[in-house]
């Protein structure tokens, strides 16, 4: 296990764009082969419901730089000297696409800039980086994260599909009062159990790779995201409460003294049982996000603090725990503190930004 | 706990309107699918049972969904 520290580091601002498009899992059903009894089931038990996701073409990139044109409403963009983004769906294979978005918000051409591939632990490894950052010498890093599932997840996946929402979100991390604790876990030996095999180097583009193929959880195609949700589940079931624990000891605090528990909402099934198992309530460990917005991946957990906990965020002093587990397998956690920071309500893609 | 507990646990976490008993072939209940098995992991978990997805292949009944949980029915 990774465990760090770091002092006089804040979170300063969290910013999360989702896509315009809302799809009820009644609206969709069709294509899954779902009759009226099982929406009813997978509501009840899994709380499915809507998702937002974007129209054709528009890339993560481009929520991320509205959400941080957001942020730079409040500060001054010529801060940055670094911009992180974590992220599964870049523009293009190659260059890093937060070079690209340097030139984009017309951040400074002095600033470093590099991409991170990981999902749903993408947060905590993001804010891991920005914080070594800062601790190196940086004042201001802006770290941009998310996914655009609907580029990954065919739309006939029945197992996949209905989970998942399209997020960017932009957090600025700043030299300040506050400290962080940070442990971390990845394990290669679960790397199949979410995998998008086809289309990288060891199984090139072919030309069966956009081929359907049916399987018992639905239909997909060579270049597309599998999940094997059981494994997943029983994954999360085994890890996220034993690192909470290591957290506890690590950082030398108890649940008691954590205002909130900001988790990767992979469903709401999963945050019921982790949250059964810590016997944390509802009010602590927000869990409603997947329902409405859909699993958005890295940008779940500030999808999360913007969609239902803006306020609180915004007015008060809180220590709060993030957490972020699954593809890899790779899954860690952070205890931070924030203090009165920007965090407006979720921003819909293509609202005007000066828009209240 | 006794196999009729065991029975009513089963039945909350299938969330199932079938009455069960050992003999129930597995498939003929709607509700044991893929969400089920999610909730018996959990179930199991609960129980303190290292029980994991492969472990569920190849059961047939309800008696064999009793054997997962070995000592913990009496």
């Amino acid at each position: 296990m990774a465990k760090l520290h770091f002092e006089n580091i804040a979170i300063k601002a969290v910013v999360t764009t989702v896509g315009d498009k809302k799809i009820t899992i009644e609206e969709e059903a069709h294509n899954f082969g779902y009759d009226d009894k099982m929406i009813k089931r997978l509501k009840k038990r899994m709380g499915f419901n809507s998702r937002y996701v974007v129209n054709g073409g528009v890339c993560t990139s481009d929520l991320c730089c509205q959400s941080a044109e957001k942020i730079f409403e409040k500060f001054d963009k010529s801060e940055v000297e670094a911009l992180i983004f974590v992220t599964q769906t870049p523009d293009y294979k190659a260059p890093s696409t937060a070079i690209i978005m340097q030139d984009r918000l017309a951040l400074s051409k002095d600033i470093v800039a590099y991409d991170i591939n990981l999902g749903c632990s993408g947060l905590i490894n993001g804010l891991l980086h920005s914080y070594s950052l800062i601790n190196s010498g940086l004042e201001t890093v802006l770290l941009c994260v998310g996914d655009v599932a609907s580029n990954f997840s065919y739309y006939k996946d029945k197992n996949l599909t209905p989970l998942m929402g399209d997020a960017g979100s932009a957090i600025l991390i700043k030299k300040g009062i506050g400290l962080g604790d940070f442990v971390l876990h990845s394990d290669g030996s679960g790397y199949k159990h979410l995998i998008i095999p086809e289309g990288g180097c060891r199984n090139p583009f072919n030309k069966d790779s956009l081929k359907e193929n049916n399987f018992e959880d639905g239909v997909r195609r060579g270049v597309d995201l599998y999940m094997n949700g059981s494994e997943i589940f029983n994954f999360t079931l085994k890890v996220v409460p034993k690192m909470f624990e290591e957290l506890f000891n690590f950082a030398n605090v108890s649940k008691e003294d954590i205002d909130y528990f900001v988790l990767h909402q992979a469903n709401k099934y999963i945050l019921q049982n982790i949250a059964k198992k810590l016997e944390l309530s509802g009010e602590k460990l927000p869990m409603d996000t997947m329902t409405i917005y859909g699993n958005q991946n890295s940008a779940s957990v500030p999808g999360t603090i913007n969609g239902f906990l803006s306020d609180e965020f915004s007015s008060k002093k809180l220590k709060v725990l993030f957490a972020g587990f699954g593809i890899g397998l790779s899954w860690g956690a952070c205890l931070v503190d924030v203090d009165n920071i920007f965090a407006p309500k979720i921003q819909y893609y293509g609202e005007k930004n000066d828009k209240k | 706990m006794t196999k009729s507990e065991f029975l009513e646990l089963l039945v909350e976490t299938i969330d199932t309107e079938c009455e069960l008993n050992e003999e129930l072939l597995l498939d003929e209940i709607e509700e044991y699918d893929s969400i089920a098995i999610l909730s018996l992991m959990s179930m199991y978990d609960d129980l303190d049972l290292k029980v994991g997805p492969t472990d569920f292949k190849d059961l047939k009944t309800v008696a064999d969904l009793m054997h997962l949980a070995g000592s913990k029915i009496e």
